[in-house]
């Protein structure tokens, strides 16, 4: 797929022609610079966005043509998200927040014992009456994290999850996702700039200049096209 | 639904400046038809009220032919058998000349209404008697009653003066008679008979060369709301005489007419600034929209369709009306229950007759409301239109 911002000579090319395919249950990162597209291809990914040209496939479902309301659909059922700066809703409980996914999709049966599962395995169970707003900002990115799993969705996207926190704080987050995968079987596609902290993951995607390469070093990049 | 609900409560009571605003805004707006109401209803019905109390009843008799040649008693014994009715009263009126001398000046007034009226039967049909500040009421066939705008203008007239009243009778000819003032009378808002005088019926008679007429029938009902029935019963009772017979509203047309268009303009008013809340309504809603932007761009990531987003903001004007719609229901009831215990009335003019219009409250509460959720419509559609991704770069 592709991504154009603009026209004529206004053009930008976010995205050029990427395409790849990602198994369930594989721990992605997508790496590189600021501005390199990686956002971009999340959020086509995530369909927050439509590419301008291309097709996004999630589990077999061509999500090209679907109306605004499927694709709201699906974003609840299929897709989990973690945000850079967590996004909770601070008017809502740290509970309430982890369950909003849950009611949006209008099935509420032992949602509750299951958000509190999921903020037990985050090890937030004794916040869970908290207002969203005051809580720390790696406790905020737990409960992101738990809030993107309660609808066990295909696909959890995370970007810069660890991009407004400290390195200590970063390294637990990163933990917690990588178990939680593990655990759960997710499928995590992950945007970073921060390679290093990750340690061992399934696969690297590097995009440079809006173009997909397998690996994360220059060199050893095979170009996925 | 549920979490649309806590939504929108929580997003608007975590903008309390906002909410209070707005609610302000729907507040204001009903209080100002309450107010309105209240004055100027109030004013309209203390008008019909004085008139139907000093001057034309509840039912007004009157005949073609301008005067009444039936008995008067038979005609007041026949209507006071109605069980509707308090009791009525037979009026003449005619213009007067009225001359006094005052410590050496002699003072003329013309063109002065006359009322001539049965004092025994007058005090049970009418509340003129209780508009008589000095002195008594016409007691007797030589005594008179001057309104207190007469007493001003023939120099200072008290009770006691002698005076002079000339009348031209049927036959065009002068009738004057010596009278001795027993009354002043003065009315709050001079909706009495501060510009009349009144004198005994059986005295204005003479003086008009018309024994036994009678210019008016007053009927006084303790049930004001069967007007009509007792109107129309008398008709039907009397086929063949000429009698008119109008309730209050007919027969005081012509002076409210102009208040009702009064009264109906400040309606306008009052509605148009209703519609004034609305804006403001939409104002502050388009600020809670504009506030939660990366919020409505997060719930949007994470599933919630434009409809949800739609309903949370619609939710949040129905709540912003609810809320407007009670304080101001409430605040409005209080001024209206203020003004009807103190009998409220301007520079001790006329006492308002306060009611309480519970079809009119219910509309303005409800029209409020109905006002509030329209006016969420715009931010809330506006809100819908919000593409998540650029709703999450919001900071």
């Amino acid at each position: 797929m592709s991504k154009i911002y603009g026209t004529d000579e206004n053009k930008v090319k976010a995205l050029d022609n990427v395409s790849f395919s990602i198994n369930k249950g594989e721990f992605v990162l997508i790496v590189g610079s600021s501005g390199s597209g990686k956002s971009t291809l999340l959020n086509m990914i995530g369909l927050l966005d439509r590419p301008t040209n291309g097709k996004v496939f999630i589990d077999e479902t061509d999500t090209t043509n679907l109306t605004d309301d499927k694709i709201s659909s699906f974003r609840n059922k299929k897709l989990g998200f973690i945000f850079q700066f967590s996004n909770l809703l601070t008017d809502l409980t740290v509970l309430e927040n982890v369950l909003l996914p849950r009611e949006i999709a209008g099935t509420s049966d032992s949602a509750e014992k299951n958000a509190i599962e999921l903020l037990k395995a985050v090890g937030l169970d004794d916040q869970i009456n908290k207002r969203a707003n005051k809580i720390s900002g790696g406790q905020a990115q737990r409960v992101a994290i738990a809030r993107g799993l309660i609808n066990n969705p295909s696909i959890v996207l995370a970007d810069e999850p660890t991009g407004n926190l400290d390195s200590v704080t970063s390294e637990k987050i990163i933990q917690l996702m990588k178990l939680m995968a593990k655990k759960l079987n997710q499928t995590f596609i992950v945007v970073t700039h921060d390679r290093q902290h990750f340690g061992d993951v399934d696969r690297i995607i590097t995009i440079k200049d809006g173009k997909a390469f397998e690996g994360n070093l220059p060199s050893e990049m095979g170009v996925l096209a | 639904m549920e979490y649309r609900l806590r939504l929108a409560k929580r997003m608007l009571f975590n903008k309390k400046g906002s909410l209070i605003g707005a609610v302000l805004a729907v507040t204001i707006g009903i209080l100002v038809i309450h107010v309105n109401f209240v004055i100027f209803q109030g004013l309209f019905d203390a008008i019909v009220r004085d008139i139907s109390n000093y001057r034309n009843g509840d039912v007004l008799i009157t005949d073609e032919e301008d005067y009444i040649d039936k008995s008067d008693q038979a005609l007041v014994n026949w209507f006071e058998r109605i069980p509707y009715v308090e009791a009525a009263t037979p009026r003449l009126s005619s213009t007067a000349s009225i001359n006094m001398t005052k410590f050496g000046t002699l003072h003329e007034e013309t063109r002065i209404p006359i009322v001539g009226v049965d004092p025994l039967r007058d005090i049970r049909a009418s509340t003129v008697h209780e508009t008589v500040s000095e002195g008594q009421y016409v007691f007797s066939r030589n005594s008179i009653v001057l309104g207190s705008n007469v007493a001003r203008d023939l120099g200072g007239a008290q009770v006691g003066d002698s005076l002079k009243v000339k009348i031209i009778d049927r036959y065009g000819q002068d009738q004057i008679k010596r009278l001795v003032v027993t009354g002043i009378a003065k009315s709050p808002g001079g909706q009495g008979f501060d510009y009349s005088v009144v004198v005994h019926i059986d005295t204005l008679r003479d003086l008009m060369n018309r024994d036994g007429d009678t210019g008016s029938i007053m009927v006084k009902l303790n049930d004001p709301s069967k007007a009509s029935d007792v109107k129309n019963f008398f008709l039907a009772a009397f086929p063949n005489d000429d009698f008119i017979a109008e309730t209050i509203e007919e027969s005081a047309e012509e002076q409210l007419a102009g208040f009702r268009s009064g009264i109906a303009m400040i309606n306008m008013i009052g509605y148009f600034g209703m519609m004034s809340s609305a804006f403001a309504i939409v104002t502050i809603q388009m600020m809670l929209v504009n506030g939660k932007t990366r919020e409505i761009g997060v719930m949007r990531s994470i599933g919630a369709t434009r409809k949800d987003i739609l309903i949370i903001f619609i939710f949040q004007g129905m709540i912003i009306g609810a809320i407007g719609a009670g304080v101001g229901t409430a605040a409005g009831l209080g001024y209206t229950f203020y003004a009807k215990e103190t009998k409220m009335s301007f520079n001790n003019s006329l006492p308002l007759e306060v009611s309480y219009n519970w079809e009119k409250i219910i509309q303005t509460a409800v029209l409020s409301f109905i006002l509030a959720i329209i006016a969420s419509l715009y931010p809330s559609y506006r809100a819908t239109k919000l593409l998540p991704v650029e709703a999450m770069r919001t900071v």
